[in-house]
């Protein structure tokens, strides 16, 4: 198996080089962590390796964007802390309807991905699209000042 | 009398296991070894004796040289300049390829070859939109053939280079001139099988021409560091014999100064090494050594002797030819590590030059690789990727075509030893 891998990593290696990328391929350790918190799966993905950079992704109940790290211990703090807040979020009645908003979101940065892409968006649309953005934040900020902080063993990072 | 039982049984069943190839390889033939010791037909110190470290250590030493070579890139390099000097065309593109992958596989072994070329061929392959197929079935040809010419080209070689003392040149001079006729006469047949279903347009074979092979060395340091220990470890192989040094001598210091000076993390490097390999080998040395010491490969020489009454023809026909035909369809490393002894004891026995008996297992067990799918391990790999990438070559479609191409290998082979060795 491993030596299929490695071909199928030489055919890569090939093809990104060609298209003019540095190509630096790393042995590491792929590991997959799954929980399941009240009927809601969790579940990580992330790789050790010797090279001091550990990517750590949240693949259920719904995507985190990638995050690096310094040290493989951080890895678990970060794991511990979200799942003690999933404990916590799993007894609120929002809990399903907290994640299909962030499934939700995440569509939304695919739709847009998409649309930027493939389409040339005229200025004052693309204005539009930033102005309910703002309203989303301060809507997000309004209910963050009329709701009850739950979770105290860590600040939030982006509030 | 016991112990005889006990090596037959054991011998057998992990003889049956590994050919029937539902477990792994290196498992069984472990724990045959393992058992051979358990009941007593050999002890620990016997068993660990009638491992062949010559093989071992010059199979681990290329193995270290190649995973660090492989890094930098050369491989893709000459693959890409081939394909540009072919001018993008399919057939010219499959011949240099070809003739790299034998070159290649005479100093490295068959996978390893397979596994440097073949992903850059899928690559070729897909950029000129055409059907991998033959191009991987010709590699696999030539990578066959390729090996049989030297000492380390390929396992049967070096375990036979290993047990009898042949150097690196005696493998050249004796096996390599049927080799280069053989890759010749079988070009040429493949020529008329395959070039007319290879065609692309121009502005594929452009794509092909806007390749940039510079663009594939990524470490010009290691790159060259890497060639001239390659370069040194040749050397060695060429004129160890002359040095007093044994092959894996040779090859060991090769892998040991590349470590050194490459400075790649020998733990990255070990972790790549086909350990399964390794220990595969000495387990069957172990099962083999088993078989020697109750006296069963002996007893079969003289079996073999009284059969041929010592005819030198008729036993290194046979010799060829049974080696040829069970190398299509089992594996040959067990087959050659049993017939290794046999043919030593014959020796002793008879008082016989067996020279041309050593040639005709070597071009026997490495040749009749070629003839079915499962008859090397070259060939599962190159089947095992184009089945990943979605193509298939099937059993009977392979040996349709490949069967008879061996069989004309083997009778050149008979020519070839007939006029010069009997």
């Amino acid at each position: 198996m491993k030596k299929y891998v490695n071909a199928e990593a030489s055919m890569h290696e090939m093809k990104l080089l060609q298209m003019g990328a540095k190509v630096e391929q790393i042995n590491s350790k792929m590991c997959y962590v799954r929980f399941a918190i009240d009927g809601i799966k969790v579940e990580y993905v992330y790789n050790l390796n010797s090279k001091n950079k550990y990517f750590l992704e949240r693949i259920k109940p719904y995507k985190l964007p990638v995050k690096e790290f310094e040290t493989e211990s951080d890895i678990v703090k970060v794991i511990e802390v979200d799942i003690k807040q999933f404990i916590k979020a799993s007894k609120s009645k929002n809990i399903h309807t907290f994640i299909d908003i962030a499934n939700e979101l995440n569509v939304i940065l695919k739709r847009f991905e998409d649309l930027y892409l493939y389409y040339n968006v005229p200025q004052n649309e693309a204005s539009k699209i930033l102005e309910r953005i703002k309203t989303l934040h301060n809507d997000i900020s309004e209910v963050q000042d009329t709701s009850e902080r739950v979770f105290f063993e860590k600040d939030p990072e982006n509030l | 009398m016991d112990h005889v039982v006990y090596a037959v049984i054991i011998f057998t069943l992990t003889y049956i296991a590994i050919v029937s190839e539902k477990l792994n390889r290196m498992v069984i033939s472990l724990l045959g070894a393992v058992l051979m010791v358990i009941f007593a037909v050999l002890t620990q110190e016997q068993a660990f004796h009638s491992i062949d470290f010559n093989t071992v250590g010059l199979l681990l030493g290329m193995m270290i040289i190649v995973i660090i070579l492989k890094k930098t890139g050369v491989f893709q390099y000459i693959a890409i300049k081939a394909a540009k000097a072919a001018k993008g065309e399919p057939w010219r593109i499959i011949v240099l390829l070809s003739i790299i992958t034998a070159i290649a596989s005479a100093l490295l072994d068959n996978v390893t070859t397979m596994l440097l070329i073949a992903p850059v061929t899928l690559v070729i392959t897909d950029t000129l939109k055409v059907n991998p197929i033959p191009f991987l079935f010709i590699e696999v040809f030539a990578a066959n053939i390729g090996g049989t010419a030297t000492l380390i080209g390929d396992p049967p070689n070096i375990m036979i280079g290993g047990a009898t003392g042949f150097g690196f040149l005696d493998f050249l001079f004796n096996l390599s001139p049927v080799v280069i006729v053989i890759f010749i006469v079988t070009m040429q047949l493949l020529k008329l099988i395959y070039k007319k279903s290879m065609r692309t347009t121009e502005q594929l074979k452009e794509k092909v021409m806007s390749l940039d092979e510079s663009k594939a060395i990524q470490d010009k340091v290691l790159l060259i560091k890497s060639l001239i220990v390659l370069l040194i470890t040749i050397t060695g192989f060429v004129f160890h014999q002359i040095l007093l040094l044994e092959s894996a001598t040779v090859a060991l210091f090769g892998a040991a100064l590349l470590l050194l000076i490459s400075k790649i993390e020998p733990e990255e490097v070990f972790m790549e090494v086909e350990w399964t390999t390794i220990f595969f080998f000495m387990g069957l040395f172990v099962l083999v050594g088993a078989l020697e010491e109750v006296g069963i490969i002996n007893g079969l020489a003289s079996k073999v002797m009284d059969l041929t009454k010592g005819n030198m023809l008729m036993m290194t026909l046979l010799m060829l030819w049974i080696s040829a035909i069970i190398s299509s369809f089992l594996d040959n490393i067990p087959f050659v590590a049993t017939m290794i002894p046999l043919i030593k004891s014959m020796e002793y026995l008879s008082g016989l030059n067996v020279t041309p008996l050593w040639w005709a297992l070597s071009l026997g067990a490495c040749l009749g690789g070629n003839g079915t799918i499962i008859g090397a391990s070259a060939n599962v790999i190159a089947n095992g990727m184009l089945e990943k990438h979605g193509y298939k070559m099937g059993f009977l479609s392979y040996m349709k075509t490949a069967f008879p191409l061996m069989l004309v290998s083997i009778v050149i082979s008979t020519i070839y030893l007939l006029i010069f060795y009997i």
